[in-house]
């Protein structure tokens, strides 16, 4: 793949804080044009990659580019092809909603009819053009969320870096956001956006799996779920509780998740009878063999993720010993 | 560049008058402090209440007790004929000086003898207690002078050839030796001090803790052009504030502006800036806004008010002090503002003063420039 088509590249990237190793050499590469998804539990280092790669933040050692260009000497001016959009609300409270789209695109030297033109274009787009005059302090947590992306789209960046955005919406507002972000996809931007939601992440053409400052694998969420070992199974049964509580200490069994009305087990070894066995005691319904979804990928990488700390921390101790 | 401080002082004034409360307090804060320091830091001594014990009761021992209280100084608080009361004029704070008259003070005043007069000063305050005490002796003295003079005339003696001194004593600038004379101009200062450091102290942290800090610094905006934008609306308000206060000095409390009035707008101006340049170096290094009121006060206040020459004379300071109150632009603020206000002076007088200003002004908003931005990532 040609150079120039790598709109966001990371390689061994080292960011610490303190004793906090937030990220453990990172690789990551995000094409021209991708909706790229950086799936992890709280605490992995998503913001500080994103901080990163959105020249804000500092690194310790390795590399970072945006557009070919290394972050730590990135000139002001090349910042304009970035947009970024932080998990907290970043924009004055104490400004209206138009005072805000015009201040941040007037600082970007857009021009004045430009601005009047982007901001009624995006206004109409997220739905909030009777909003304009609101403060900013005073919208709710949805429409603050909009009011950031479009706030990060008046100087027309190609590249949309979006850290959590719908975090902490309700899922109406939630599911708008993401129609929002498949729109701006396909008119050709580059976005990388970070979630803790598997359900958002499926709708990303390629993933990035991070967990305790490492990205353990990456790939279309498809190859994600078809590279996790073992079988996956969905329980039915009256106690359920007391069934994930059993199978939790049984060797073979790898995770575990409740869904709304059954038990989503993974095993990695097993036929279905073995497992049904396995359960007599208990009343069960029914045991259906079931692709595995991503929300197992999830668990299953995660707690990959953390059983190689602890390892490593004991291999630590020992040497240290 | 232009335009962006443009913005980001458009920005400012947008978000100053959108909160009017604050904008009120910013504005009658310092006219409150004026009155409030100008009113209780005085050190004019003026009706000191004074106790007698006259034992005499004669014409003499009213006379002399006519002239201590002629000038306004001291203010009769009581007379009565017991030693005790005096004492415990004293004790009980009833008065601050007490003047004890023997009995037999006029029979000996008439036979050409010395009358002997007690006074005993209230020490607690100092201030006042050396100023009545001087004023008491002189008053005594005075009425002394007279009683030989009448003596001398009575007895047909012509005094006009002794040799006697007389000190020709002339007091410039402020020669009424009116303390608010003394204290306003330099009042000014202080006060615009605490108002403008605590303008900014809190203005860049507040950009972090709202976050916005992250979207400034992805646009083409640099750190010195953020500090430039937000000081101008800085400026505007210290001004008002600097115009309510003078207007207050002269037209309230009769402060006389002698000097020019440009050369005191100069000072005024880069004292400003020096301010809130220390005030966004504040905020440039702390992490929150509490902390940065806090520590706002501590470096506005304490050195505005004691290493500034504003009531505390300089020289009688240790050395170290001394030398430390040269970091802070309030003592050479409150040089020009006195200097021009009473002796005046022009930009002739007070040019060392409006170059250290000057130095300090850049240097300081330099500093908190270089600081934010290394913060910022």
């Amino acid at each position: 793949m040609l150079r120039e088509e790598i709109a966001l590249q990371a390689r061994s990237l080292r960011r610490s804080f303190g004793e906090i190793v937030a990220l453990d050499s990172v690789d990551l590469s995000v094409p021209v044009g991708a909706l790229y998804g950086l799936l992890g539990p709280d605490g992995a280092g998503k913001t500080t990659l994103l901080r990163i790669l959105a020249t804000l933040g500092n690194l310790d050692a390795g590399v970072a580019e945006v557009n070919g260009s290394n972050v730590t000497d990135f000139e002001r001016e090349q910042r304009a092809a970035i947009g970024y959009m932080p998990q907290q609300f970043s924009l004055y409270p104490d400004l209206t909603v138009a005072e805000n789209l015009r201040l941040f695109a007037a600082l970007r030297g857009v021009s004045k009819t430009q601005r009047a033109q982007r901001q009624q274009l995006l206004l109409d787009m997220v739905g909030m053009t009777k909003f304009s005059e609101r403060l900013a302090g005073n919208l709710s947590g949805g429409m603050k969320q909009k009011l950031m992306l479009i706030s990060m789209l008046m100087h027309d960046p190609d590249l949309l870096i979006l850290d959590e955005p719908t975090t902490g919406v309700d899922p109406l507002s939630r599911h708008e956001f993401w129609e929002l972000l498949a729109q701006l996809h396909e008119v050709g931007k580059t976005i990388l956006v970070a979630t803790p939601y598997m359900e958002e992440a499926a709708n990303c053409d390629e993933i990035a799996f991070i967990a305790a400052g490492k990205i353990t694998k990456t790939g279309t969420p498809d190859q994600i779920v078809s590279d996790i070992p073992g079988f996956s199974y969905e329980i039915r049964a009256e106690d359920l509780f007391e069934v994930q509580y059993h199978l939790d200490s049984l060797e073979q069994v790898v995770t575990t998740a409740m869904t709304e009305n059954a038990l989503r087990v993974l095993v990695n070894a097993g036929t279905r009878t073995e497992l049904a066995q396995e359960l007599s005691g208990f009343k069960i319904s029914d045991i259906t063999q079931v692709p595995t979804d991503l929300e197992t990928a999830f668990i299953y990488l995660a707690q990959q993720a953390k059983a190689a700390t602890v390892d490593n921390d004991r291999h630590f101790q020992e040497v240290t010993k | 560049m232009i335009t962006r401080i443009a913005v980001i002082a458009g920005k400012e004034f947008r978000q100053m008058f959108r909160d009017m409360r604050l904008l009120g307090i910013v504005l009658l804060m310092p006219i409150i402090q004026l009155l409030l320091f100008a009113y209780t830091i005085s050190f004019d001594v003026q009706n000191v209440p004074l106790w007698v014990v006259d034992n005499d009761r004669s014409v003499s021992s009213r006379d002399y007790i006519a002239s201590l209280t002629a000038s306004g100084t001291f203010q009769l608080a009581g007379i009565s004929d017991s030693f005790n009361d005096g004492d415990s004029a004293l004790e009980f704070g009833q008065a601050r000086v007490a003047v004890l008259i023997p009995s037999g003070f006029g029979a000996e005043i008439a036979r050409g003898n010395p009358g002997q007069v007690g006074i005993l000063v209230d020490g607690s305050e100092p201030n006042s207690a050396r100023v009545s005490r001087a004023a008491v002796i002189a008053m005594s003295a005075n009425y002394s002078l007279e009683l030989t003079k009448g003596w001398a005339v009575a007895n047909g003696i012509d005094l006009s050839g002794q040799g006697m001194l007389a000190a020709q004593v002339r007091t410039w600038y402020n020669p009424e030796l009116k303390s608010s004379d003394f204290l306003i101009p330099g009042l000014m200062v202080v006060i615009l001090m605490i108002v403008t450091v605590q303008q900014t102290a809190v203005s860049l942290v507040r950009e972090r803790e709202l976050n916005t800090s992250d979207q400034l610094a992805l646009t083409p905006l640099r750190s010195v052009e953020l500090i430039i934008g937000k000081l101008l609306p800085g400026l505007l308000l210290a001004f008002v504030n600097l115009g309510v206060i003078v207007g207050l000095g002269v037209g309230v409390f009769g402060v006389p502006m002698r000097g020019d009035p440009l050369a005191l707008i100069a000072g005024a101006t880069l004292f400003i800036i020096s301010c809130l340049g220390i005030g966004f170096l504040i905020s440039a290094v702390v992490p929150s806004v509490e902390v940065a009121s806090i520590a706002a006060l501590l470096v506005a206040f304490l050195p505005a008010f004691l290493l500034s020459d504003f009531a505390f004379p300089l020289d009688q300071i240790p050395f170290v002090l001394e030398w430390f109150s040269r970091v802070f632009p309030g003592r050479y603020m409150v040089t020009i503002s006195r200097d021009v206000f009473l002796k005046g002076a022009g930009f002739e007088q007070v040019w060392r003063e409006l170059g250290a200003l000057c130095i300090f002004a850049v240097v300081v908003t330099g500093l908190a420039a270089m600081r934010y931005s290394r913060r910022a990532r």
